[in-house]
């Protein structure tokens, strides 16, 4: 089965995106041609259900846009996008929260984010606060947070919500070791129970431990997709 | 079709948005909720004041004739400006987080929609007291009416709000554009003034204007609300003899078929963009 599929996918930004000044609007009859940049280019990834895929690869190589062309952020200017289940993403620390309410009030903000109903996150408001160990720290306002308590905090919504495919950018680095640990622990829980992860990340043991498949995106392309420590082991000799 | 079913899907989401507003807007300060009746409160007080000793208009309890207008403006105004800047005030959720955008203008619409209905039974409040204590005027039957008229005005200032909001993620001149129009629709709207005295002024044969002058939804709305929550009046205003019209109810159909379109039209404007906002934002 199944679960993502990306066929022939292109994705193009418009190069120096500003806002026109006046004059230009008022002198040129003709809009300012618009250049292009490459983001992605003729992707073509499969992911089955109950697989966990790590990302690998360069600041800028396009990891982010891919998981935003997969969770539907983006929307990729050629090419099919297929998408089975349940989804659940944190791409980057707090988003998806509101800095002025509590933890308790961020998770059912969040929640509702996700789509989920305020029953269904009663339901499952004690585990997150469980998992996230976060204590007493639960009815502060999250502004007041650090970056490891967002993601202990983020990281027990997006699993404890049991999505049928979680996609997780370069965030879990913020935590301490511990707790790193617990969570590629949950990932493994995940994956067990035939769910599916996709994961961006710059620790090479991580993505070989809990991925046997490794994604290496290199300048937009898919430059290399197979076994994790076959993958890391190039990745490592390329950038050293 | 699909759009809606999932809009329905995150109805919670609305609500938490709403919620949010509500909570964040008033948590840092002392008296808190208070002020959202505060202000129409005072609203209502500072009106009152000028019409009877300042303005001296001979109707009784003309205040309450100009506030009945006067509020359901303050719903469009705000509504319609804190939806127009929403898309870039929450880019880091659109760029991060895949959820339906359109919760996020119409969380506007519907936070400035309570503030509206606290505003209006402050109203009510004051206008039963003056009936009470002063002999005013009776309750009117037709405020049945007012739920319909809410709808339909909360439909339009949502239409034009997804519009709003989707332009001006790519040209964000739009807000300064929308206040400026804003700024001259309080006046070519019938809220300081009533409709009629736009139809006397006119000369005999210009009065087709006046014809296009009600085709504008938001004269119409207001007018309405004037019409079905007041009783009618006679006096004089700004030196010309006024005497209310009847409740024009083709006009008024035609006003709620305008409205329903315009939601419509504003929806499917916003779907048609909101695929690209996470990029252009």
């Amino acid at each position: 089965m199944t679960a993502i599929k990306l066929e022939n996918i292109n994705k193009d930004f418009i190069k120096n995106q500003t806002a026109p000044t006046l004059k230009q609007l008022l002198l040129s009859f003709k809009r300012p041609k618009k250049e292009f940049m490459h983001g992605l280019t003729d992707i073509n990834l499969t992911v089955e259900k109950g697989e966990s895929v790590s990302i690998v690869g360069t600041n800028g190589s396009g990891k982010s846009t891919l998981l935003r062309i997969i969770c539907g952020v983006y929307i990729p200017t050629s090419g099919k996008v297929t998408v089975d289940g349940r989804m659940s993403t944190m791409l980057e620390l707090g988003s998806g929260f509101h800095p002025d309410l509590t933890g308790v009030e961020n998770i059912y903000f969040n929640g509702a984010v996700l789509g989920f109903s305020y029953n269904e996150i009663r339901d499952k408001v004690d585990k997150i606060i469980e998992f996230s160990e976060l204590g007493d720290f639960i009815n502060e306002p999250i502004r007041t947070y650090s970056a490891g308590m967002l993601m202990r905090l983020g990281f027990s919504i997006a699993t404890e919500t049991e999505p049928d495919i979680l996609l997780i950018d370069e965030v879990l680095a913020v935590g301490d070791n511990a707790y790193q640990e617990k969570c590629y622990k949950r990932i493994n829980d995940i994956k067990s129970h035939g769910k599916t992860i996709v994961f961006v990340t710059h620790d090479m043991r991580a993505a070989t431990d809990f991925a046997q498949r490794t994604v290496w995106v290199k300048k937009g392309k898919i430059y290399m997709d197979g076994e994790s420590h076959k993958i890391v082991e190039n990745y490592l000799k390329e950038i050293s | 079709m699909k759009d809606l079913k999932l809009l329905y899907k995150y109805r919670y989401l609305l609500y938490q948005f709403v919620l949010r507003d509500l909570k964040v807007r008033y948590k840092n300060s002392a008296l808190g909720f208070f002020w959202s009746l505060f202000n129409p409160l005072l609203q209502v007080a500072t009106i009152t004041i000028v019409v009877k000793y300042i303005m001296r208009v001979d109707i009784p309890n003309y205040s309450a004739y100009l506030l009945v207008a006067f509020l359901p403006w303050q719903y469009v105004l705000n509504g319609l400006l804190d939806s127009s800047d929403v898309l870039i005030h929450n880019r880091d959720m659109i760029k991060k987080v895949p959820f339906p955008r359109e919760v996020l203008p119409l969380s506007c619409v519907a936070s400035n929609l309570i503030h509206f209905l606290l505003a209006m039974i402050i109203f009510v409040v004051y206008v039963l007291v003056y009936w009470l204590f002063f002999h005013g005027h009776p309750i009117m039957t037709t405020f049945l009416m007012f739920p319909v008229l809410v709808f339909m005005q909360t439909v339009l200032i949502g239409g034009i709000a997804l519009f709003v909001c989707s332009v001006n993620a790519f040209f964000e001149d739009t807000k300064y554009i929308l206040q400026a129009l804003l700024n001259i629709g309080f006046y070519l709207t019938p809220i300081m003034y009533p409709v009629e005295l736009v139809q006397n002024k006119l000369p005999e044969n210009l009065q087709w204007l006046f014809k296009i002058y009600m085709l504008n939804p938001f004269a119409t709305i207001m007018d309405a609300y004037r019409k079905l929550l007041m009783p009618p009046f006679e006096g004089h205003v700004a030196g010309s003899m006024v005497t209310s019209l009847p409740f024009d109810w083709l006009n008024f159909t035609v006003c709620f078929v305008i409205c329903m379109a315009i939601g419509i039209l504003g929806y499917m404007y916003f779907n048609k963009k909101k695929n690209y906002f996470a990029e252009r934002l």
